[in-house]
């Protein structure tokens, strides 16, 4: 393994371990319910934002979708386990399903250029949710209920996330150095020139869907062991998929730590928003979003490095003009 | 079933086609000229709603006048948000990440704007000409039905003739075709984007109205229409006027007669199932004929 040159790569390196060495530990130094629960959907959500990433931000597709995983996650998980499975099982087979259900958006629309594929994951989701709604073997829109034996485990819950995310998190990070990484790179830039390269752009696409398809279903799983109950107008919902694209972009497209930092922003922020000011926070991220694109299309991971370069470059930097003069930048910019 | 109940549905189907083209063109030409798709179509045609609705509780406007006062509005409205937001983006031939998570981004803002307006709850449009039916001996008729589609097919027609007829339409065509070459002999793109979107923002705006006549609407009114208008352009190739309207006629089509079909005296489809209908249209076509219905028509035609 190569050793990090300067104090900055160092950091890189040593942060993330640190970050999870804490939180592993965390519990032990008396962790309220309240920040446990707030650490434990924050995972959630960071894991599912992560695994846009994968798709959305490294191979350029955005999917509106994702809700149709985390929604098949939590109901093979809620299923399967009120049939008496274990529910670690229980969530591997909900990520294969949603991977599996991945291939029936990709296979029709991936081999064509243009907008099909967003067109088609927007009506997945519509469609996912109808069925769902008037399917037996989910209780229709009434809802899920996971009945477990013994106490309520807090612990268990929070350490299972973790691992989740933290797993989610080392897929994204050897993926962005792999051989697959660059293909994903290659065929968000130019798919003709990919395709020359020996990339196939319709095969790499469907893997890296059904991969973040697996990770989301995991992480709805997961989620749906803890609340014991959902039902398709929770997990299925369209604002559910809006929320696992809206992570990875505000935090910063592409970058496995933009996917994170997003993730962890939205699960907190969330969290505090959604009781307080339902509508409220939708507009904050309508806006959010409009913003990014506009003025800073690598979310906050870009908006952070052109501070630090800022400051060691000092003030007058042609950096700083583009802060204060953001448009014009723009134009001919491919995101 | 009888055939006058047959008769009544086809016809059903067919008004309902009229305004699902009006809905679907705004997001075709749009699509056509700038490569974007433009997801908060399902804000504006919301916001047309809206509009008729303020329009007749405030000052008694007949809706079907304020549909038409939409146009004008809505036209200025979205040369403003290209203006201000749409004409920042990257130039592409296929729809940027971009251009799709800022129209998203719009959207998200126009309707919980809306929201916050208007609140949660359904509003409807009443008027006493809502529950009068036209009967022509076994065919009945719902008269705002008719009358939207007439509406909607007199816009048509005049954007069709716009399209073909006018110095703008013909700079519209020239982009849809090849944007290089468009402006090479001196069309003006950027003008052209903007009116563009001001135009299909206008239709949305207009579309919306008429649907608000129909149905009730709340702030999330658009979303199930955003996605019929999808599979609607899709079908008809994405960019041509006249492929939308066979769209929306197959799609119409579709809707009204799936429900009915029956096996052994037993409906296939319960009713519930009827919004999922789109999406598997939407599946089926890009499966069989990726390129549209328009495209697998006009073949034939040159062959023989």
């Amino acid at each position: 393994m190569k050793l990090p040159s300067s104090p900055g790569a160092w950091l890189k390196v040593v942060l993330p371990w640190l970050l999870l060495a804490v939180l592993l530990l965390l519990p032990a130094s008396g962790l309220s319910a309240n920040l446990m629960k707030l650490v434990f959907i924050t995972a959630v959500w960071t894991t599912a934002s992560v695994a846009w990433n994968l798709l959305g931000g490294m191979a350029g597709q955005v999917s509106f979708g994702f809700a149709v995983f985390y929604g098949i996650g939590a109901y093979t998980t809620g299923i399967l386990m009120h049939a008496g499975w274990n529910p670690y099982l229980a969530f591997l087979v909900g990520g294969v399903l949603a991977a599996a259900a991945s291939f029936l958006i990709g296979l029709p629309t991936f081999r064509l250029r243009g907008p099909y594929f967003v067109i088609a994951t927007i009506g997945v989701t519509e469609a996912v949710r109808v069925v769902m709604n008037n399917l037996d073997i989910t209780g229709g829109s009434g809802g899920y209920r996971i009945v477990e034996d013994g106490p309520f485990r807090p612990l268990e819950h929070y350490y299972t996330a973790l691992v989740v995310v933290a797993m989610a998190v080392a897929i994204s990070a050897i993926i962005a150095g792999s051989r697959f990484g660059l293909a994903l790179r290659a065929i968000k830039q130019d798919e003709d020139a990919a395709a020359d390269l020996g990339v196939n752009p319709y095969y790499t696409k469907l893997k890296v869907h059904a991969l973040a398809a697996a990770l989301v279903g995991i992480a709805g799983g997961v989620y749906a062991r803890r609340a014991a109950f959902f039902y398709p107008g929770d997990v299925f919902a369209f604002q559910t998929g809006i929320s696992i694209l809206l992570m990875p972009v505000i935090g910063g497209i592409g970058t496995v730590w933009g996917a994170v930092l997003g993730g962890v922003i939205f699960g907190t922020v969330e969290e505090e928003l959604v009781a307080n000011f339902p509508n409220i926070h939708l507009l904050l991220y309508g806006s959010l979003l409009i913003l990014i694109i506009l003025f800073e299309p690598d979310g906050l991971m870009g908006l952070l490095r052109r501070l630090f370069r800022r400051r060691r470059e000092g003030p007058g930097s042609p950096d700083t003009d583009k802060v204060l003069w953001g448009s014009g930048r723009v134009e001919g910019r491919e995101l | 079933m009888t055939f006058s109940q047959d008769l009544n549905l086809l016809i059903a189907a067919l008004l309902l086609a009229g305004i699902y083209a009006v809905m679907a063109v705004g997001m075709t030409v749009i699509y056509g000229v700038m490569k974007i798709v433009n997801l908060a179509h399902a804000g504006f045609l919301m916001l047309g709603a809206y509009f008729a609705y303020e329009l007749f509780e405030r000052f008694h406007i007949d809706p079907l006048l304020g549909a038409v006062l939409a146009m004008p509005v809505f036209f200025v409205f979205g040369m403003g948000v290209h203006w201000l937001l749409v004409r920042w983006l990257p130039k592409s031939d296929t729809p940027t990440l971009a251009s799709l998570l800022l129209m998203f981004g719009f959207w998200l803002v126009l309707q919980n704007i809306a929201y916050i307006v208007w609140g949660n709850e359904d509003r409807s449009i009443t008027t006493p000409r809502t529950l009068s039916a036209v009967t022509v001996g076994p065919i009945s008729v719902p008269e705002v039905n008719l009358i939207v589609f007439a509406a909607a097919a007199v816009c048509l027609v005049v954007l069709q003739v716009v399209f073909n007829r006018s110095w703008f339409g013909r700079s519209m065509r020239a982009l849809i075709q090849n944007p290089y070459a468009a402006q090479i002999v001196g069309v003006d793109d950027e003008r052209t984007s903007r009116l563009t979107f001001g135009l299909g923002t206008a239709f949305a705006g207009f579309a919306g109205a008429l649907l608000g006549m129909i149905y009730s609407f709340s702030p999330d009114f658009g979303r199930p229409f955003l996605l019929r208008s999808f599979v609607i352009i899709v079908l008809g190739g994405l960019d041509s006027v006249s492929g939308v309207a066979l769209g929306a006629v197959v799609l119409a089509l579709l809707e009204t007669f799936g429900p009915q079909i029956r096996f052994h005296d037993k409906y296939i489809m319960p009713d519930s199932l009827q919004p999922a209908l789109s999406f598997a249209l939407l599946v089926v076509v890009l499966v069989i004929m990726p390129k549209g219905l328009a495209s697998v028509l006009s073949r034939k035609r040159r062959l023989t």
